[in-house]
């Protein structure tokens, strides 16, 4: 049987199927983009709507007085929120504080030292890959496991009670493998040339991350830093089970609070006050607005860098 | 020459030159700063004791101390030890004092009914600067002086090597935080659960459906998890039903189809999605959603319940899933694509029988992430999914109506009860924390082995 035979029996026993014409494969196109379009916008337009709904009524709530008086606390649903302003301010204060020094510290070791396997042992090479790992384990672990630690921990064992501490140290935990990542990468992005050149001039490498790397590399690690006060003010779970929810401002760091989101959640689950609620919570929605534009800014600024020169 | 030659030399410089006690010495600090930090935190001597700002300086002091004390020995025999040691201790000290005056002048700020007015506020303004000032410059002016002198001291080549060294060992202290805490996570957890897990059982947990803590003295609690694990599954199916779909289209869109000037809107928006805080979530849901699924007429239906709760899952998990699969999609190698399109297929037609199955495992990977986010989120679903303890069913022979039903999920159930419960009673809610974790550590490595068979 020629070759020609064949084809000709695969096509009328339908083995081989000619595809659809041009005009049939564009109209298939038209819809398939139409629904992604479709998608797309859909995913706006809940954006759109959330942040439209609490911004529409919740900014009418919100004047000087709203800003200034304290919450009157109960069910009453009364009063402000200057108190759970600035007891956020202490907590992102607080957990930053904790937080970059050992997160910069370990994007350090991870990126600069673990690297040069020549000069460690197996040992340490196999302890370099673990730590690696928990950074990846610790940024999947949902944040109300980072308050049942600290309940367990900070607030039982070490017996600091619900305080700003408690929460601090329990958001630090959260915000660390977000550090570690962001200055990971901003480390990765300096150029070997930068770290050659210093070591060349005879520097140690010590010297040479402090005045070289670091800061080449500082838009990155900010940015990392700013995202995790995002993270930090929108953060509501962790600080349900260690802040313990006082109205009044926290008089020293062993004392209880109360941060906008908790706020938020108080006035919606334990009074009726719903447009306090919204208020707190448009004001919850500028400040994340504001924080990622930072970033925007910043990462902008890296990349200008990375390119230029 | 080699590292380890310098380093070697570097030490053995120092040990000739340093007298045998003063390594006693710092050895003896160290250890005393450790039971100091310890006999603190653990509450051996009563904290209550120390009035307000005691127990900062405890607790700071302690931490600081042992590090200080184990640089200090680090820097020992060197000609700056000194000098070093002085100016950690005074950096402490000026920290010290700015957080005490900080706390002092909000104190007074924001404690009464409403702030004070502004003549007041610039008044304690001025009166804390002042405060600070006489406090503070003591320390800052000698910290100043140090740092002055500081260019004189001789910087040799081994004494550099040295620091060096230190630091290195420092930093692979500080690289090991993560993990620690890890392991410290799941040491306290299981700690606190056993238990539950002796006392009550794991099978009466995992397979019991009745959760009834025993409030009332003398009944004797029931802890099934069951409902709590049918309301976190069906929740997050709920979301993976909705959000998926929306998610991946608009992964393709930002990654394939859309021009550059609608990605510069899109990607930003879907940011500020992952980033708004997830008791706004829950609001929305509370206060819009509610009340528009209270329309469907079926009898029992209030508008809280998994389809409220899968609503709000589906855009918590629209970012996450979004930006993974945008950069599977991204990732496959442009080739593919333009051998495809070489044999005249359409756009779409590469897209749907080339781009995404190259990119399956990414896609797959940002959904099991997505199923991680929604198994994990806690604040929101306490807000719309009516924390009912008991098993959802159907409210009418239609088996759809099920998602009308409340449910709570096993992160509700940890958040809603932890504040008050004791004995067995929390055990088992660091049981359900425990479970989670569990859960979601294996979905999390489940998407990670993904990725990174996609990379290899």
């Amino acid at each position: 049987m020629t070759s020609i035979d064949a084809v000709s029996t695969a096509i009328q026993d339908q083995e081989i199927t000619f595809p659809a014409s041009l005009r049939k494969r564009k109209i298939q196109q038209r819809i398939a983009f139409g629904l992604i379009w479709l998608g797309g916008l859909a995913a706006v337009a809940m954006l759109v709507w959330i942040v439209g709904y609490v911004m529409s009524q919740g900014l009418p709530v919100i004047d000087l007085e709203f800003l200034t008086t304290r919450p009157a606390g109960g069910v009453s649903g009364e009063g402000g929120m200057s108190t759970t302003i600035v007891t956020t301010l202490y907590l992102v204060a607080l957990t930053v504080a904790i937080a970059t020094p050992l997160g910069v510290g370990s994007a350090i070791y991870l990126v600069e030292y673990a690297g040069e396997s020549q000069l460690e042992s197996p040992l340490v090479r196999r302890i370099v890959r673990i730590a690696r790992s928990g950074v990846e384990i610790l940024a999947g672990v949902p944040s109300i496991i980072f308050g049942l630690f600290g309940f367990a921990l900070f607030v039982s064992a070490l017996k600091l009670k619900f305080s700003l501490l408690s929460a601090g140290l329990s958001g630090a935990c959260m915000i660390l493998p977000v550090i570690i990542r962001t200055t990971e990468e901003a480390l990765l992005a300096v150029p070997r040339s930068y770290r050659e050149a210093s070591l060349g001039l005879g520097a140690t490498k010590w010297q040479t991350i402090v005045n070289v790397i670091i800061p080449a590399a500082l838009p990155g690690i900010v940015t990392g830093i700013v995202l995790s006060v995002g993270r930090i003010v929108a953060e509501t779970a962790i600080f349900w089970v260690t802040l313990g929810g006082s109205y009044r401002l926290p008089r020293n760091l062993l004392s209880a609070g109360r941060s906008m989101a908790l706020h938020v959640y108080s006035l919606a689950s334990e009074t009726r006050a719903f447009d306090k609620a919204m208020g707190t919570a448009a004001i919850l929605i500028i400040t994340i607005v504001v924080l990622n534009l930072t970033i925007n800014i910043l990462s902008r600024r890296l990349t200008a860098r990375s390119q230029g020169r | 020459m080699g590292l380890d030659e310098k380093i070697r030399q570097a030490t053995t410089r120092a040990g000739g030159s340093r007298p045998i006690f003063l390594v006693i010495a710092a050895a003896t600090l160290v250890i005393l700063a450790v039971v100091l930090f310890g006999l603190g935190v653990l509450n051996r001597i009563p904290l209550e004791e120390f009035a307000d700002g005691s127990v900062q300086t405890w607790l700071s002091i302690g931490i600081v101390d042992s590090l200080l004390i184990v640089m200090a020995w680090g820097i020992w025999n060197r000609k700056d030890w000194a000098r070093i040691t002085f100016v950690m201790l005074l950096v402490i000290a000026l920290m010290f004092i700015f957080v005490q005056e900080i706390f002092t002048l909000f104190s007074t700020i924001f404690a009464g009914e409403s702030i004070l007015s502004l003549g007041e506020i610039a008044n304690s303004l001025v009166a804390s600067l002042i405060h600070l000032v006489t406090r503070g410059a003591i320390p800052a002016l000698s910290l100043f002086g140090l740092m002055k002198t500081g260019s004189e001291f001789d910087v040799s080549a081994g004494q550099r090597e040295f620091v060096d060294n230190m630091v290195r060992y420092l930093l692979f202290g500080i690289a090991m935080s993560a993990i620690i805490i890890v392991f410290m996570i799941i040491f306290f957890t299981m700690e606190e659960a056993w238990e539950s897990v002796e006392e009550i059982g794991l099978d009466n947990m995992l397979l019991g459906t009745i959760w009834r803590p025993g409030s009332i003295i003398g009944e004797v609690g029931q802890y099934g998890l069951l409902p709590m694990i049918a309301g976190s599954i069906l929740s997050t199916f709920g979301a993976v039903l909705l959000g998926v779909p929306l998610s991946i289209g608009t992964a393709i869109l930002l990654a394939e189809v859309a021009p550059h000037s609608v990605r510069e809107v899109v990607r930003p928006a879907i940011e500020l999605l992952a980033g708004i805080p997830s008791v706004v979530y829950g609001l929305f849901g509370m206060v819009v959603l509610a009340p528009l699924i209270r329309e469907i007429d079926v009898p029992g239906n209030n508008g809280f319940g998994l389809l409220n709760a899968s609503i709000v899952l589906a855009v918590m998990i629209i970012p996450t899933v979004t930006n993974i699969a945008e950069d599977a999609i991204r990732a496959v190698p442009k080739s593919y694509k333009e051998g495809s399109l070489a044999m005249g297929t359409t756009h779409w037609q590469t897209i749907w029988n080339v781009t995404l199955p190259a990119a399956r495992s990414g896609l797959i990977a940002a959904v099991i992430l997505g199923i991680g986010r929604a198994l994990g989120e806690t604040m929101a679903m306490i807000m719309v999914i009516g924390n009912s303890i008991a098993f959802p069913e159907p409210l009418t022979s239609n088996p759809l109506t099920l998602f009308l039903d409340t449910a709570r999920t096993l992160t509700g159930n940890v958040a809603v009860e932890i504040n008050y419960a004791a004995g067995a009673h929390r055990s088992a809610l660091f049981f359900t924390g425990l479970l989670l974790f569990l859960m979601i550590m294996l979905v999390n490595s489940l998407a990670r082995y993904l990725m990174r068979e996609r990379k290899a």
